[in-house]
Parts: C-alpha cells; sequence; structure tokens
C-alpha cells in the first residue's frame, strides 16, 4: 500500500509533464502553418505520377492483372502506403537526435528528469496528431475522389481492426528504428548518410516504390524477413485484402516482436550512449 | 585596390576544394553517402527490370522500350547528379542561413550574394551519381546501337545537342530550387523545401508521353509551360535515345522552347531571389 | 559642412511580427487567421560619426543597437532615413562599399565550422580579391598579435570560444577594413579572453585610425576602448557624448568613503546618514552616497569631529550609472506604449 501511495502522485506528475511536453510541441507545429499546408498537399503529387505509370504500363502490356493487382489496384495501393507512410515515417527525428548529441544539447536531459525517448516519442505524437488533424481533410478528400481505384470497397470488420493495429504498430516500429539509427550519432560524428541509407532501404523494402509481390520468388523470401514491410507494405496489403486473414495476425505478431526488438535495442544504445558521453565530460 | 572584382572561378574553386577537405575529413561518412547513392540506382534499375518483365514499353506505342527507357533513366541521373552535388546542399544551407540569420555574412561580402549563396559547398559523394548514370547511358548506347533489328545510328548532332541541354536541364532545375529556398523568407522554417522539390521534380522522371491521355493534358501542360521541369530531361533523352528522323515538329518546338524556358527560369529565379534579399530581417543569433 | 564619415538621419526600422498567442486553442486559431504586430526596433536615429572615432552603443537589450549596426552593414533594408557610410548607402550593397568595411557579431560565426581557420582566410583572400603579399602581411601581422599562429590548422569546431573570436576578428580584419562593426565581440568569454580582445581593438585601432562603432554589454570594454558612448534605449538615441558625461548627466551623487580609526556606533551612523545614502558597511569603513554639492560641507564637518584614517571620494561605478540610464528609459517608455497603442 505504502509503495503506491508514494508512487501515485509520481505519476500523476509525470503524466503532468508530458501533457505539458505534449501541449509545446502541438502549439509549435501549429505556428509554422505554411510548411504544413504545403507539405500535405504536396504528399499527394507522386501518387499521380504512379497513377500515369502503371496506366502506361498497364497499356503496355496489354495484361489486365498483373500478379495480384489491376491497375486500379496498384493505385490503390500506393494511395494505402501513404496512409502506412504517414503513420510509420519520422522526418527529421534521426537527425534531430544526432544535431542534439552534437550541439552538447543532449546534456539537456542529463539534468532534466525527462526521459529522452519518452519526450522525443510524446513530441513525435504530437507532431503526427498534428499532421492528422490538418491532413485528415485533404487525404479523405482525395480517398472520397479516388474511390473507384478501391475495387473492393471497405474490408471486413476484423481486418479493419488488424489493419489499425498495423498502423499504430507501424508508427512505434518506425519510430523507434529511427531513434536507433539517431542514437547511433553517440558513435559516429555524423549519422546523416546513414539516414539516407535506411531511407533507401526503407523506399525500396518497405513497398513503398512498389508492391512487393512483384518482386522475383527468393527476392520476395528475403524481404518479408526483414522488418521494412510493415512500414509500408504490410498494412496496405492487409486493407486490400492481398494478405489472407490468417497471415495477417501471424504477420502482427512477427511485427510486434521487431517492435519489442528496437525497443531494447534503443534503451540498451541510449545507456551505453550516455556513459560513453559523460565519460568524455561532454 | 578599388573596382577590383574577384575571380569568381578561383573562389568557385576554393569552395569546392574547402568542400573536398571537409568531405575527406568525414571519410566514412562520404563512402557511405557514395554507397547509398549508387543503391538507389541499383535499386532503381532493380524497379525498371521488374517492370519490363510485364511490359514491352512504357506506355503504348510511345517509342520507349527498355533500353531506350534506360537512357532517360541514365539521362535523369545525371542531371540529378548535377543538381545534388553543385546545388542541392546549398539550397538546404539557404533555408538555414536565413532561419539562423546567418545570411549576413553572404550579405557583407563584395561579391554576387547569389553566386556567394549558391555555390560554397559541392557534394562530392554526389557525383557517384553521375557515375553510375554515365555507365547506364553508355550500356543502353550499346545495346541500342548494335541491336539487330533497326540498330539506332548515331548522328553528331546528337553528341552536341545531348551535352547542352543536360546543361539546360540542370539550369532549370537550379532556378526552380533556389526559388523554393527563397521563398523561406517568407514561410519561416521550411522544411518541406526538400519534399516540395522532390514532387516537382517527380514529374521529370518520366517520359512525358505517359501525361498525355485524359486529364493528364493539364498537367503536361503545367509541367511544360508554366513550371518547365518535364523539359529538362524528357528533352535530352529523347534526342539521345531515338533516331532525330522521328522528332515531329512538335518535338522540335519544345526543343526550341526549352532553352527559352532555361533563360526564363533563370532570370525570374534571380528576380525572386533578391526580392527574398529585401525582405530578409537577419534574425538574432 | 563636410559630410561625417558615417552618417544617419531619421534612420527608423519597422518588423511586423507574427503575434503568437499563449495557448493550444490561440495557436490553432493562429492556424487560420494571424494577427501581427508592429515593432519599431529603431524609431528615428540621427549620429554622426567622424573618421578614427571609437564609438560605443549601449543599450538594454532589444533596444536596437544590433538592428543600427546590421542597417549600417547593410544586411536589412530601413523602413525609412538615410545612412551613409564612407559616401555609400550600406544597403545598397555595392561591392566597393563592402570592401571597406567588416562586420563581426559574438553570436554568430562566418568561419567553416569543420575546416581550419587557415581555409577560410584563403577564401577570404579570394572573394575581397586581397594581393597575396598585402594578405599574408595582414594576415601573420593579425595572427601574431592576437596569437593563434599554433591554432590555423586546427578545425574551427575544435577551438574554444575565446580563440573562435579571435578568429573572426582576424578573418573580418584581412582585408583592412576603414570601419569596423563589432556587435557583442565578447559575449560570453572569460575575463582573460575578453581583456585580450580589447587590448587587440585598442592597439588596432589607434594604429590603423580606423572607425569602429561597438555594441557591449560589458562596461569593462567600453571603460577601455571607447571616448563616445551613445546610448540607445527604445529604438532612439538617449545620450550621446562622452563617458564621464553620462555621470556628470545623470548622477550627482558621489560616493564617500570613510575609514574610521574607533568603531562606528549607531549614533555616529545615523548622524552620517544626514549627509547622504548609506551604501555598504564593513566595520572599519563606510560608503555613502553623497549629493556632489554636499561633499565639501560634509567632509569638513566630519573631519572636524572624528579620527578618519582614510579617505575616498569616487564616481559611482558605471555599470550602476547605465543602469539608472536604462531604468528611466524604460519608466517614460511604459508611460508612452499605452499612448502608442498597438496596430
Amino acid at each position: 500500500m505504502a509503495t503506491t501511495a508514494t508512487h501515485q502522485p509520481c505519476v500523476r506528475s509525470r503524466m503532468k509533464t508530458w501533457w505539458t511536453i505534449l501541449k509545446i510541441s502541438l502549439e509549435e507545429r501549429f505556428v509554422y502553418r505554411g510548411d504544413f499546408a504545403l507539405g500535405t498537399l504536396m504528399r499527394f503529387l507522386p501518387i499521380i505520377t504512379q497513377v500515369f505509370l502503371w496506366y502506361a504500363i498497364f497499356a503496355a502490356s496489354g495484361k489486365s492483372k498483373i500478379e495480384a493487382y489491376t491497375a486500379n489496384g496498384v493505385v490503390a495501393y500506393y494511395m494505402l502506403t501513404m496512409i502506412s507512410r504517414a503513420f510509420s515515417s519520422m522526418p527529421g527525428l534521426c537527425n534531430g537526435i544526432a544535431l542534439q548529441v552534437r550541439d552538447g544539447e543532449i546534456k539537456k536531459y542529463l539534468i532534466q528528469p525527462i526521459d529522452l525517448l519518452g519526450f522525443l516519442l510524446i513530441t513525435r505524437v504530437a507532431h503526427k496528431l498534428c499532421y492528422y488533424a490538418i491532413a485528415l481533410i485533404p487525404f479523405a478528400f482525395v480517398f472520397f475522389l479516388c474511390r473507384g481505384f478501391f475495387e473492393n470497397g471497405w474490408p471486413d470488420p476484423p481486418i479493419l481492426l488488424a489493419y489499425s493495429l498495423s498502423l499504430i504498430l507501424g508508427f512505434l516500429l518506425g519510430f523507434f528504428i529511427e531513434a536507433c539509427l539517431g542514437l547511433v550519432s553517440f558513435w559516429f560524428l555524423e549519422v546523416t548518410s546513414l539516414v539516407f541509407v535506411y531511407n533507401l532501404l526503407n523506399f525500396f523494402l518497405s513497398g513503398h516504390m512498389f508492391p512487393l509481390d512483384l518482386l522475383p520468388e527468393w527476392a520476395a523470401q528475403f524481404v518479408y524477413l526483414l522488418p521494412f514491410q510493415f512500414l509500408a507494405y504490410f498494412p496496405a496489403a492487409v486493407f486490400l485484402g492481398t494478405i489472407e486473414a490468417g497471415d495477417v495476425w501471424r504477420g502482427l505478431a512477427v511485427e510486434t516482436c521487431w517492435l519489442v526488438f528496437f525497443i531494447l535495442l534503443a534503451r540498451i544504445m541510449l545507456n551505453r550512449g550516455i556513459q560513453r558521453y559523460s565519460g568524455f565530460g561532454g | 585596390m578599388a573596382g577590383y572584382r574577384p575571380s569568381y572561378l578561383t573562389v568557385f574553386l576554393t569552395f569546392a576544394r574547402n568542400s573536398l577537405v571537409r568531405d575527406m575529413s568525414f571519410r566514412t561518412n562520404f563512402i557511405l553517402q557514395c554507397i547509398s547513392t549508387i543503391s538507389w540506382t541499383v535499386m532503381n534499375i532493380g524497379f525498371y527490370l521488374i517492370v519490363f518483365q510485364y511490359t514491352d514499353s512504357i506506355g503504348k506505342e510511345t517509342g520507349w522500350g527498355r533500353n531506350e527507357f534506360f537512357v532517360f533513366l541514365a539521362t535523369t541521373w545525371i542531371i540529378n547528379s548535377l543538381v545534388q552535388t553543385f546545388f542541392m546542399p546549398n539550397a538546404q544551407q539557404f533555408s538555414e542561413l536565413i532561419r539562423s540569420g546567418n545570411l549576413d555574412f553572404a550579405l557583407l561580402k563584395p561579391i554576387d550574394t547569389q553566386f556567394v549563396i549558391s555555390f560554397p559547398r559541392v557534394d562530392w559523394a554526389a557525383l557517384s551519381n553521375l557515375f553510375m548514370g554515365i555507365t547506364l547511358l553508355c550500356y543502353s548506347m550499346y545495346q541500342l546501337t548494335t541491336r539487330e533489328s533497326d540498330p539506332l545510328v548515331l548522328d553528331w548532332r546528337v553528341l552536341l545537342m545531348y551535352p547542352f541541354y543536360i546543361v539546360c536541364g540542370t539550369i532549370i532545375m537550379y532556378s526552380v530550387m533556389i526559388t523554393l529556398a527563397s521563398t523561406s523568407v517568407w514561410l519561416g522554417r521550411n522544411q518541406t523545401l526538400y519534399n516540395f522539390w522532390f514532387y516537382i521534380t517527380n514529374f521529370s522522371r518520366y517520359p512525358m508521353e505517359i501525361y498525355k491521355v485524359g486529364w493528364g493534358m493539364a498537367l503536361w501542360v503545367f509541367f511544360t509551360f508554366i513550371i518547365p521541369v518535364l523539359l529538362v530531361v524528357n528533352i535530352p533523352a529523347r534526342i539521345m535515345a531515338r533516331p532525330l528522323s522521328t522528332m515531329n515538329s512538335q518535338m522540335w518546338q519544345l526543343a526550341g522552347f526549352a532553352i527559352l524556358a532555361t533563360l526564363a527560369c533563370l532570370v525570374l529565379s534571380r528576380r525572386v531571389f533578391v526580392r527574398a534579399l529585401k525582405s530578409y530581417r537577419s534574425a538574432s543569433s | 559642412m563636410p559630410m561625417a564619415l558615417i552618417e544617419l538621419h531619421n534612420l527608423q526600422k519597422t518588423y511586423r511580427v507574427y503575434h503568437k498567442k499563449e495557448g493550444l486553442r490561440a495557436s490553432i486559431k493562429g492556424l487560420f487567421k494571424r494577427t501581427y504586430k508592429e515593432v519599431q526596433a529603431v524609431k528615428g536615429i540621427d549620429l554622426q560619426v567622424e573618421q578614427g572615432e571609437f564609438v560605443a552603443f549601449l543599450g538594454p537589450n532589444g533596444a536596437g543597437k544590433t538592428t543600427t549596426l546590421k542597417l549600417l552593414s547593410g544586411v536589412i533594408h530601413p523602413t525609412s532615413g538615410t545612412a551613409t557610410v564612407m559616401g555609400h548607402t550600406p544597403w545598397h550593397r555595392e561591392n566597393d562599399y563592402r570592401r571597406r568595411f567588416a562586420l563581426v557579431m559574438g553570436q554568430k560565426n562566418q568561419l567553416w565550422w569543420d575546416l581550419p581557420a587557415q581555409e577560410s582566410f584563403r577564401l577570404h583572400q579570394q572573394i575581397y580579391g586581397i594581393e597575396p603579399e598585402a594578405f599574408q602581411q595582414t594576415h601573420d601581422e593579425l595572427t601574431d598579435l592576437l596569437g593563434l599562429r599554433d591554432l590555423l590548422s586546427q578545425p574551427v569546431r575544435e577551438l574554444s570560444l575565446g580563440e573562435r573570436m579571435k578568429m573572426e576578428l582576424t578573418a573580418a580584419l584581412l582585408h583592412n577594413p576603414e570601419v569596423l562593426f563589432l556587435d557583442e565581440p565578447t559575449i560570453g568569454l572569460d575575463v582573460v579572453a575578453q581583456h585580450n580582445i580589447q587590448q587587440f581593438l585598442k592597439y588596432y585601432q589607434e594604429k590603423r585610425k580606423i572607425t569602429i562603432l561597438l555594441t557591449s554589454h560589458y562596461m569593462k570594454d567600453v571603460a577601455a576602448l571607447c571616448k563616445r558612448v551613445v546610448i540607445i534605449a527604445n529604438g532612439q538615441i538617449q545620450y550621446d557624448g562622452s563617458l564621464s558625461g553620462i555621470i556628470d548627466e545623470t548622477t550627482n551623487r558621489k560616493l564617500v568613503t570613510l575609514q574610521f580609526a574607533d568603531p562606528i556606533s549607531d549614533s555616529l551612523l545615523s548622524s552620517l546618514q544626514r549627509f547622504g545614502t548609506l551604501v555598504h558597511l564593513e566595520e572599519p569603513r563606510v560608503t555613502l552616497g553623497v549629493t556632489r554639492d554636499d561633499v565639501p560641507a560634509m567632509l569638513t564637518s566630519i573631519l572636524d569631529a572624528h579620527d578618519i584614517d582614510d579617505l575616498i571620494v569616487e564616481e559611482p561605478p558605471l555599470e550602476e550609472v547605465i543602469a539608472e540610464v536604462f531604468a528611466r528609459v524604460a519608466e517614460t517608455s511604459s508611460t508612452q506604449r499605452d499612448e502608442d497603442g498597438v496596430a
């Protein structure tokens, strides 16, 4: 009893701190609305080129279906990867951490009673919430306009649930992978190129570039073993129903394992990094 | 000493040299960057190899078969690498200078401000893309000129026009980029610069024929005449990849227009830049 | 009337800043409709500086000192008014002008962060078109004076703040500018580095007879270097004259310190306070603030009645006087603000 009594105010005050952080970063986000509006609008442009590219490919091939996809299906797939990426991409996170380490700003977290990863996660949630709040309208609008591409309509409720889960897990997985990359900066001075490599691999291996089903068998086998597919391909494929129901739940389980792995990795890296950092005398 | 004009070439060479010294002091980073650039090109080829498994050409009767399209792709890389080597790091730096107020120093220098903003950094690692582009270009040109049915005959005029239009394309890209970067003065923090740039140039990465269906015509007109990024790769690639004799009059007109567009872009971006400087407020630290 | 080297007439600069309101709700509202606020950073400054002067700009934060320097170096455009420096209008940014002055800012750096300062110097040589021999000579002289010889090949990011500032100064002086603007050149430096830079500036200015405008928070900088002081507060010039003049003008107080031979009794203390206010008491010394005119009368009466071991009459410290001026300005401006209204 005694422990819970002393514990509760602590938790509450911590929640309060985090709520304050969330609020402040939301405010900060809204101030730069010019960026925001442009950013959201621009996000749809690549889809347009993809539509034209794939229609040209389908037109020239004379086929109505390439693997599991019709021309409309491919477009629907790309649109869904936009949603996946809206959850799993973490612009600036990795470089932000690296910059803080480099400039010594990281000391702030060593002094203040705030957990670095927790703080970053909260600001990221704020960032994302804010993004969704603004992006929801243009997203809904574009999806409504493009509803014709979704030939199968809405999936069943359990699949829809799995889909939502896969998005949330995708967000967390994306966050912790990039956090790990950012923490590498304790050892390497500049991690920009590492981020670049990651983004490249991510673009290709997550299925953002094209549906992973199009890969030749041997390559597909390998790519499905990696965590990247959960950042774009997996949620989209779940929604479109190109993955069978049983495989969906197994996929989610595998994704959870990856998530746990990266959470632990980030923790270990942060602890080691800080030890190293204070060893240098900052 | 009065009236002395600095030698822009010497200054540029020093910029390039300093950048190289800097890049070399972060060697691991440099190598990683080269590797990632090269893997990006490999992924691109991988993607299109997959695509060409399912079709013979991009678009029906457009003439962009596998090898022709690879010439197109190589051209994209060549222009991109030039932009990324010489301009991209500077445009990003420019936005940052505006935000932090460090643009002050550039404004103090007795040398053209646009010059001193556009060139101080050279991203040598991005040149690896140029290397990949030229390799792919040579390979696909070899394939095209030695294929059994109807081999491509290289015209000497093509060899002159191709580099000329590469330069034009690079200038157009530069103008769009510096214009975008200048907007940071009004928009404040401009994180989306890179995205915006990526999304706009994204249209330039494909043969323009694919847009010429249905409402895509509107896009075609917009990105040919308003923001002429469609001309950037299409004109040189078209000239290189297929016989000049198959260029129709519209294509020739576009090629002529591309020169005009290059000049217009350059002039316009200069004006935006100058206006941006006037609105610069110089943040304190 | 011959033109002064630097002339400002009714120079004004107004910024339009986005007025951010507190709270989340207001921020969301700010997405759709923004309110702007006009901030007058500089509200009409008139100033003449002659060749060879070393002038200090003093003022509280946000008073408009830095803005004035930025206007003079052509980094920003004024809202209205005129300025000429060596016959040029700064914000036209003619190359002829830009070759003749330099700006050093304690808060910003222009040297390439990851490269040795030497490389940035060489770049300067080319940009400013400095002849190799002249460059070498100035370069050697400056690096010797500032004791930088051994640091030239180290990347700038590895230098200490003081060393970096010295490098910045060197870079700025390589082209032998005739006018130098210094914005907080000693900010954040330790006492030794501060002193070094002061000594250097003093020596350099006397030797080259260049014109220097300096802003600083450190009164020591000002006292060591500048004969002329311009106090800017609230975007306007509040005082322009000699350093000692400020003291005469703003305060008629002297500090009188007395060291008594005997212990100071309470009755003595209260009788002393008839002459002035008690500033400091540390047995056997007592310091009083006394109106200037009262000093002789006070001294005669005390010297008559008591045994005095030591006696000092001095001006109050500069910091205090300046703070007094600032406080006075703040008072008048706060009464003014209500009348100004906010656009």
